[in-house]
C-alpha cells in the first residue's frame, strides 16, 4: 500500500512532469509567441494530469500494471525527451 | 485494496482515497483555508494592526516622488529600488531596498513611508495582514518546504474534490439536505452541503492556487523549449533585460512626470515602481499599472530609462496561456474585487474551511464504534482535530490580541506577535490532552470565543479607535473588524455550547462510562 501511494504522489507526479516536457516539445512552434503557448499550456493544465494518473493509480488493483504506466509511461516519455532535446 | 481482490468500482476506490487524501491533507488544508480567507482582506488587517496611521491620500505620483527623495537620501548607491504605491485599501506606500552592501545589522530593508511627505512612518512594527497570507502558502517552514507542503496539499485537495464528486450519487438533492442532531449522518450531510454548495469556488480556488506558484511546481516544459528560463521570461512576460550600472554618475529623473506618462499609456493608476541602477547613467524606472476591474494579475508596465526620462520599452500583449494564467492567478488573490464580491470570497472561503473541517469530523465519526475503545489511529484524529479547528483559531485570535498587548515601541514586537499565535495554538493543543474529547472540544471552542470575543474589547482598551469613536467617524474598516471578530467569537461561543450538548441519539452516556480515562 505504501508503494501505490509513493507511486501515486511521486510516479504520477513524474509522469505529469514528463507528459507537460513531452507535449510541450511536441506543439508547433512557428514564432515566438507560439513558443510561449506551446510552454504555457503544457503547464498550466498539467496538474489535471497528475490529479487524474494519481487517482487511477489508487484505483486500479493490479499494482503491476500501475507500475508499468507511470513508472514506465514517465521513463518512456523521458527517454523521448533526451532524444529529441532542447528546442532549438 | 490489495492486489488479490477483485477490481472496485470507481465510486468505491474514489470514496477510498477521497477519505484518506482529505484526512491526511486536511489539518494542514484547514488553516490554509482560515489563514487565506483572512487574506482576502489583507491590507486591511495590516491597517488596523498599525492604528496609528492617519496617512493621508495622495496620488500615486505624488506618493512615487516623495518615496524617491527619501530613498535617494538613504541609499543613492542601492542596486534596485521596489516602491509599492498606495491605492483605496491602503495608506501606506511601502518600499523595499537592495543596497549594493547588505548590512548585516539591518533585517529587511523594507518600510512603510508616508505617500505625502516621504517620512518613515512612525508605527508599531508588525507582519499585520502579511503573516496569514505568507502562513497560508509557506505554512511558516523554511524556504522552499513549505511551498512544496501547501502544493502537495493543494494536489491532495484537487484529488479529494474529484474523487469526492465520483463518489457522490445525488449531489442536487444534497443542495437541500441537512439532517440535524443525527450524528454521523448529521456531519456527511454537513460535509456534503458546504461542499457541494461550494464546489465551483472550492474547484477553482485549489487550481488557481496551484497556479499562483506554476513556476515552481512545474517550471520543466520551459527547460524543453528554451535554453534558459530568463529567455521564456522575457518573452513571455516581456520583460526587459537587466542592464548593468554604468559606474558613471547620471541623477535620477523626476519621478511623478513618468508615473503620469506610464498611468495614461497603460490606462490606469500606477501600483508599483521598481528602479534599477539609481543615480547610475544606465538607471532604469518601470513601472506598473493596476488594472482595477480587470481579473487578470498581471500587470502592464512601462519601462523608461532614468537618467533622460525617455521611454524605452512597454509590455505588449501576452500569449493566451500567459493572459489564462494571470487571470487565474486574479481569480485567485481577488485583488480585482470590490466590497461586497470580496466578502462573497471571504464567506466561501469559510465553506471551504467548513467542508474540510465537517470532512475531519466525518472521518472520526464513521469510525467511532458505540460502546468499544478507541484505537490509537481514532485517537489520535480526533485530538488533531480538536488542535486544529478549535485551537488554531484560537492562536490566530492570540495573533491580533499580541498586536495590541505587546508594548508598540518594543524591540522584535512584530516576531512576538507571529510567537504569540504558535505559542496559543502550540500550548492549547497539547492541554486539550489533559480532557476527555467531548469536553476539550468544548473547553477548546470556548477559549476561541473568548480570545475573538476579547479583540474588540482589548482595541478599546488599548487605542482610541475602537467601536464607538470609529462609528462616529464613520471609519469603516475599524468597525467591520470589530464587529467581525466579535461574530467570530458568538460563533465559537455558539459551537462551544453545542458541543456541551450531550450527541443525540447516539448513547453517550455508556459511551462516556465505557472510555478510558484519558481519552
Amino acid at each position: 500500500m505504501a508503494w501505490r501511494w509513493i507511486t501515486a504522489i511521486l510516479g504520477g507526479y513524474g509522469f505529469a512532469v514528463a507528459a507537460a516536457m513531452l507535449t510541450a516539445r511536441l506543439l508547433p512552434a512557428p514564432d515566438a509567441t507560439a513558443r510561449v503557448e506551446a510552454t504555457g499550456w503544457p503547464m498550466i493544465l498539467s496538474f489535471l494530469l497528475y490529479t487524474g494518473v494519481g487517482l487511477w493509480s489508487l484505483h486500479e488493483v493490479r499494482l503491476g500494471r500501475v507500475n508499468a504506466v507511470i513508472w514506465g509511461g514517465a521513463l518512456a516519455m523521458a527517454v523521448a525527451l533526451k532524444l529529441l532535446g532542447v528546442r532549438a | 485494496m490489495s492486489d488479490k481482490t477483485v477490481q472496485p468500482g470507481w465510486r468505491q476506490s474514489m470514496a477510498w482515497a477521497h477519505g484518506w487524501l482529505g484526512l491526511i491533507a486536511g489539518w494542514i488544508l484547514f488553516t490554509m483555508f482560515l489563514t487565506g480567507t483572512s487574506a482576502y482582506f489583507r491590507p486591511e488587517i495590516t491597517r488596523w494592526m498599525q492604528p496609528e496611521i492617519h496617512a493621508e491620500a495622495a496620488s500615486p505620483a505624488q506618493a512615487a516622488d516623495s518615496a524617491t527623495r527619501y530613498l535617494s537620501r538613504v541609499g543613492p548607491d542601492d542596486l534596485q529600488w521596489y516602491i509599492y504605491l498606495p491605492d483605496a485599501r491602503t495608506v501606506a506606500t511601502r518600499i523595499f531596498r537592495i543596497p549594493a552592501k547588505p548590512d548585516p545589522r539591518i533585517r529587511g530593508n523594507e518600510l512603510d513611508l508616508d505617500p505625502v511627505s516621504g517620512a518613515p512612518l512612525n508605527a508599531r512594527d508588525t507582519r499585520g495582514g502579511e503573516h496569514f497570507y505568507r502562513f497560508h502558502f509557506q505554512l511558516q517552514l523554511p524556504h522552499p518546504w513549505g511551498r512544496w507542503l501547501a502544493g502537495l496539499c493543494a494536489m491532495a485537495m484537487l484529488g479529494a474534490i474529484i474523487s469526492g464528486v465520483i463518489t457522490h450519487k445525488r449531489i442536487f438533492a444534497d443542495f437541500f439536505t441537512l439532517r440535524w442532531n443525527k450524528g454521523q449522518r448529521s456531519w456527511l450531510d454537513a460535509h456534503n452541503v458546504s461542499a457541494v454548495l461550494g464546489l465551483p469556488y472550492h474547484a477553482m480556488i485549489t487550481y488557481t492556487g496551484l497556479i499562483t506558484l506554476v513556476t515552481m511546481y512545474m517550471p520543466w516544459p520551459v527547460l524543453t523549449n528554451y535554453a534558459s528560463p530568463a529567455q521564456f521570461m522575457q518573452t513571455a512576460y516581456g520583460t526587459p533585460a537587466d542592464v548593468p550600472a554604468s559606474g558613471v554618475r547620471r541623477p535620477l529623473v523626476a519621478i511623478a512626470p513618468l508615473v503620469r506618462d506610464a498611468e495614461r499609456r497603460l490606462g490606469g493608476p500606477a501600483t508599483r515602481v521598481i528602479v534599477q541602477n539609481p543615480g547610475d547613467a544606465a538607471a532604469r524606472v518601470t513601472i506598473a499599472q493596476g488594472k482595477r476591474g480587470a481579473i487578470n494579475s498581471r500587470t502592464p508596465t512601462a519601462t523608461y530609462d532614468g537618467a533622460t526620462g525617455r521611454l524605452l520599452s512597454r509590455s505588449g500583449d501576452a500569449a493566451v496561456a500567459i493572459d489564462t494564467a494571470g487571470v487565474m492567478l486574479g481569480l485567485h488573490l481577488a485583488g480585482f474585487a470590490g466590497p461586497a464580491l470580496r466578502w462573497a470570497y471571504f464567506v466561501m472561503g469559510l465553506t471551504g474551511a467548513a467542508m474540510v473541517g465537517t470532512g475531519l469530523l466525518l472521518w472520526t465519526a464513521k469510525r467511532r464504534k458505540p460502546g468499544a475503545a478507541p484505537f490509537f489511529g481514532l485517537k489520535l484524529a480526533e485530538r488533531l482535530n480538536i488542535a486544529v479547528i478549535a485551537a488554531f483559531p484560537a492562536g490566530m485570535a492570540a495573533y491580533l490580541l499580541a498586536n495590541r498587548l505587546i508594548p508598540a515601541t518594543l524591540e522584535g514586537r512584530a516576531d512576538m506577535e507571529v510567537s504569540a499565535m504558535f505559542w496559543t495554538w502550540g500550548l492549547l493543543a497539547i492541554a486539550q490532552l489533559g480532557l476527555p474529547t467531548r469536553r476539550a472540544w468544548t473547553v477548546l471552542f470556548g477559549v476561541a470565543a473568548v480570545f475573538w470575543g476579547a479583540i474588540p474589547l482589548v482595541n478599546a482598551l488599548t487605542t482610541s479607535r475602537w467601536l464607538v469613536p470609529s462609528l462616529l467617524d464613520g471609519d469603516q474598516l475599524f468597525v467591520a473588524f470589530d464587529l467581525s471578530c466579535l461574530a467570530i467569537g458568538i460563533g465559537f461561543a455558539v459551537a462551544a455550547r453545542i458541543s456541551a450538548r450531550p450527541a443525540a441519539r447516539t448513547p453517550t452516556r455508556t459511551r462516556r462510562s465505557l472510555e478510558p480515562f484519558h481519552a
